[in-house]
């Protein structure tokens, strides 16, 4: 059965059983990609994929279970099991919305654009091609392209419970990222550039090639700077990469189970006067943009930061019963897990100044152009230690790449810390809106 | 899981259009997971994955796609496709199908499903109970059980089946401690490739203590000055560096790009005459263990590094035949949503011959990292980074006050030749590994080791 009749089948014995509280989430994912290496494509990927998920709720006990068949037994077991973990599970505050709001129609959030279906593989090649001519010719120091992956995606995402609740919608994109490895002397770089888009731009490919290949030039000749305190300007795609990774204390459940130091900070300031956040769940064409949230929940934007203080927090249904609230909308959900918090798209106000002008702003600072993973990120504690690399700007000139450097800090100093902002967002598909940033306050190690 | 005839005309179809070689890889796996936070149960689960992944090669070009529905017109929808993607070759021979019985040395002496889930529940309160009795410090504790089956048929057009079935079972606890200056975590994640007797055999004393009092030892740390130093890494999941800084790119799908430091090195010395370093996926019952790769080859014992020469990359069918090196039994995916690729298995750096109190006491000012939390490397360049969950400061030759929120960052084959001192305290540890084939559970480990200079990131 498809994934619409498996759905309806799932409620279908939800009132056989006479169980009053269940819903069901279903995700469908088409996918067609191509990975080019030595001139040619070599690898093409094709997939189908679909989940069914099933929460079930008894006197305030959830249970889920999941199933990738799409079979009557298959669903029957999933639902049995999924009782079954509800009366395993511990009580809590949770219940289900019962009342089924009435939303505008989720076209109108832009997330689908029927004509990137018709991306034919060798569409995806052309492009791919494309890139890693572009790529190789772009620097004679480029020695290898390793990665060059184009891909076209395409996920339906459908919830509908015992109370009437049937919600979906669907969102597609197209996207490429190319890496290049630069050599010379025995010193090795990478570059690596990405793109993403809901229309397609044929001519991207070679843009893309191009732009893997200036990046790693760039650094290379790349060395240390020697340690000590220095300001910093995080690039429009270092910046939210950077913050993302602590969006998760704004979640209610966190602060309330000790995992956030936004404890007892609504209201408080917690970052520079000038900063506003906003979470916008109807941002168009932002990817996870949504109406209802996965509790069928109406979602609304909510500011988080005003002038600074920070103004709410992230509540699905449990987390604000727990303080006798309502849920702001944010509760997440995949059909293989539980419920869990999620934001829309977290939108930071631009500022004015342009990337150079933004270092202009300091005498020396280091220009960080990439982040070398985020092990050293900790959103509970905050503590911020990650690897580098990027650019030495002494008067608004780079004078010099710079590599194995760290940076240490702590985010909610950061927050304080924000000096100045960019007045752009970077232009791939995202739901970070979030520009470069001039920030004090960190120590380099070198 | 699939009908042989089903199979046998998937695999017909991909070499009658043309496909040099077609596999055909059948997952169903069953998943069964409890946590818990703050106290309470917060998502019991139970799921079951399953789909069918198709691969077709034309010479050295791979087409792969996978679906989870299984019916056989879909599958021969599927093929028909891929093969009309694949350029018109003659297409390679289809040899009868032969089953083949594997070699199961990983046992499973009590079936999970035999057991009631809420024994798992008594563990994970019991577990809660012993961390929060390290102090009133511990402000939150975490866990949770996760137990897999995953059964899998492996079928291809040189006439290969196979069937496996995998039983995992793994354990996470974390725990916060908050003494007044924000909260620090920390974590043990056990995990097997066996049955539930694993839960029945955990030392949870050791475990809840381990990740109390790292998270407290934590909580009251300061920061430690970064810049260049000796660095002594504790065994066990220290072993991680080893793993992303030279594993990842000893693997063919690295090395076949020419984006590997490791390319072209084999038979050269790349480290110090005391460093062996291995790749074992017939370990029993470890976490990191197979029977068979996902591409149906029999787990083998790999040593990639001995007494510091290179010896070996990990392959799998596609890199073998590109880098021209024996076959490994390394080819794994996270599931059928993925195509295989050369991974590690049980990665690990072979005892030496030293005590790591005289790493230590050889240190005047430098970085003992206890343990290890996670960390990411570039393998074209070899720069990889790394934090410290735990990390103490050495001061003439002792382990003197803890340190927390630093980082290690450099260059695989550079550090690797920097390894003068490798300890007698061999340890492994369980972990997860993310690459272009998902994540696959993975075991690293190590000796305590000596590196004469690292950066450290600090403050």
């Amino acid at each position: 059965m498809d994934f619409q009749q498996a759905s309806e089948f799932a409620l279908s014995l939800a009132r056989e059983r006479h169980e009053r509280d269940v819903d069901v989430l279903v995700g469908r994912n088409q996918s067609l990609s191509i990975k080019v290496l030595g001139g040619k494509v070599e690898k093409v990927d094709q997939s189908t994929s679909q989940g069914l998920g099933l929460r079930v709720l008894r006197e305030g006990r959830t249970g889920i279970a999941y199933t990738e068949r799409m079979d009557p037994e298959a669903i029957e077991r999933a639902f049995l099991a999924a009782g079954e973990n509800a009366d395993l599970n511990d009580r809590t505050e949770v219940e289900m919305v019962e009342r089924v709001p009435t939303v505008p129609d989720p076209e109108t959030l832009e997330l689908y654009n029927p004509a990137l279906d018709d991306l034919t593989l060798d569409d995806l090649a052309q492009f791919g091609l494309a890139a890693e001519e572009a790529a190789l010719a772009g620097d004679p120091r480029v020695k290898a392209v390793p990665a060059l992956v184009v891909k076209r995606s395409r996920g339906i995402y459908q919830v509908a419970s015992s109370h009437g609740l049937q919600y979906g919608q669907e969102e597609n994109s197209v996207g490429a990222y190319c890496s290049v490895m630069l050599e010379e002397n025995g010193v090795r770089k990478s570059g690596g550039h990405q793109w993403s888009a809901r229309e397609w731009a044929p001519e991207k490919g070679e843009w893309l090639g191009r732009e893997a290949a200036r990046k790693g030039a760039a650094l290379m000749g790349a060395r240390p700077i020697s340690g000590g305190a220095l300001p910093v300007v995080l690039d429009e795609e270092t910046a939210p990469a950077l913050l993302g990774m602590y969006f998760s204390g704004l979640s209610a459940e966190s602060v309330q189970k000790g995992l956030s130091r936004f404890k007892d900070k609504v209201g408080q300031p917690v970052a520079g006067e000038s900063i506003q956040l906003l979470d916008d769940p109807h941002r168009k064409g932002a990817p996870g943009s949504r109406f209802l949230d996965a509790e069928g929940t109406p979602t609304a934007p909510l500011p988080i930061l005003e002038n600074g203080v920070l103004r709410n927090l992230f509540y699905h249904v449990e987390s604000a019963r727990r303080e006798g609230r309502q849920s702001t909308g944010h509760a997440g959900r995949g059909y293989n897990g539980g419920i869990g918090t999620r934001s829309h798209s977290l939108v930071m106000n631009p500022g004015e100044y342009d990337l150079d002008a933004l270092c202009a702003l300091t005498e020396r600072c280091l220009l960080i152009t990439e982040l070398e993973g985020g092990a050293g990120c900790n959103p509970v504690s905050g503590d911020i230690s990650i690897g580098v690399q990027g650019f030495l700007v002494e008067n608004g000139r780079r004078t010099q790449p710079v590599d194995s450097v760290t940076i240490a800090g702590n985010f909610f100093d950061l927050l304080q810390n924000i000096q100045a902002l960019g007045d752009r967002y970077q232009p791939n598909l995202s739901n970070r809106f979030i520009p470069a940033m001039l920030v004090e306050g960190f120590v380099l190690s070198g | 899981m699939l009908a042989e005839e089903t199979v046998q005309k998937v695999l017909g179809c991909g070499v009658e259009g043309g496909a040099d070689f077609a596999e055909v890889f059948v997952e169903d796996s069953e998943v069964s997971a409890i946590d818990l936070l703050d106290r309470k149960l917060k998502d019991v689960t139970s799921g079951n994955a399953f789909g069918v992944g198709v691969r077709l090669l034309f010479g050295d070009e791979a087409y792969y796609g996978y679906s989870s529905d299984a019916e056989e017109e879909s599958l021969l929808e599927l093929t028909a496709n891929l093969a009309r993607s694949g350029r018109s070759n003659e297409g390679g021979a289809l040899a009868p199908l032969t089953r083949e019985t594997v070699n199961d040395r990983h046992s499973v002496r009590i079936d999970p499903t035999t057991v009631p889930k809420g024994q798992r529940v008594e563990l994970l309160r019991h577990l809660d109970e012993l961390a929060r009795k390290h102090g009133d410090a511990i402000a939150q504790v975490g866990a949770s059980v996760l137990e897999k089956k995953r059964s899998v048929l492996i079928a291809n057009s040189e006439g290969l089946w196979v069937e496996d079935a995998r039983q995992y079972a793994r354990l996470r606890l974390s725990a916060v401690a908050d003494t007044g200056d924000g909260p620090q975590t920390a974590s043990e994640s056990p995990g097997v490739l066996g049955g539930y007797e694993f839960f029945d055999g955990l030392d949870v004393d050791r475990i809840a203590g381990d990740a109390a009092q790292s998270a407290l030892r934590m909580a009251g740390a300061g920061y430690i000055e970064g810049g260049l130093m000796p660095v002594v890494l504790g065994n066990g999941f220290g072993g991680v560096i080893f793993h992303e800084a030279c594993g990842h790119p000893l693997e063919t799908e690295a090395i076949r790009k020419g984006a590997s430091p490791f390319a072209g090195k084999i038979g050269e010395a790349v480290a110090q005459p005391i460093l062996t370093a291995i790749d074992d996926g017939t370990m029993e019952n470890r976490w990191g263990s197979l029977n068979v790769d996902d591409e149906g080859q029999p787990a083998q014992r790999t040593v990639l590094i001995e007494k510091g020469v290179l010896k070996n990359y990990l392959s799998d069918r596609i890199g073998a035949r590109q880098v021209g090196v024996p076959r490994s039994g390394s080819a794994r995916r996270e599931s059928y949503r993925f195509a295989p690729v050369s991974r590690m298995r049980n990665t690990y750096i072979d005892r030496g011959p030293h005590k790591v109190e005289d790493m230590i006491a050889s240190v005047d000012f430098g970085l003992y990292a206890k343990k290890m939390g996670g960390g990411s490397v570039d393998p074209a360049t070899g720069e990889f980074n790394f934090s410290v969950q735990e990390g103490y400061a050495i001061r003439g030759g002792k382990i003197a006050e803890p340190v927390r929120g630093a980082t290690l960052i450099g260059k695989g084959y550079e550090v690797l030749s920097l390894i003068s001192m490798i300890g007698d305290d061999l340890e492994l540890a369980a972990g997860m590994c993310g690459a272009s084939s998902g994540w696959v559970p993975t075991t690293v480990g190590q000796p305590s080791i000596k590196i004469d200079s690292i950066l450290v990131g600090g403050r």
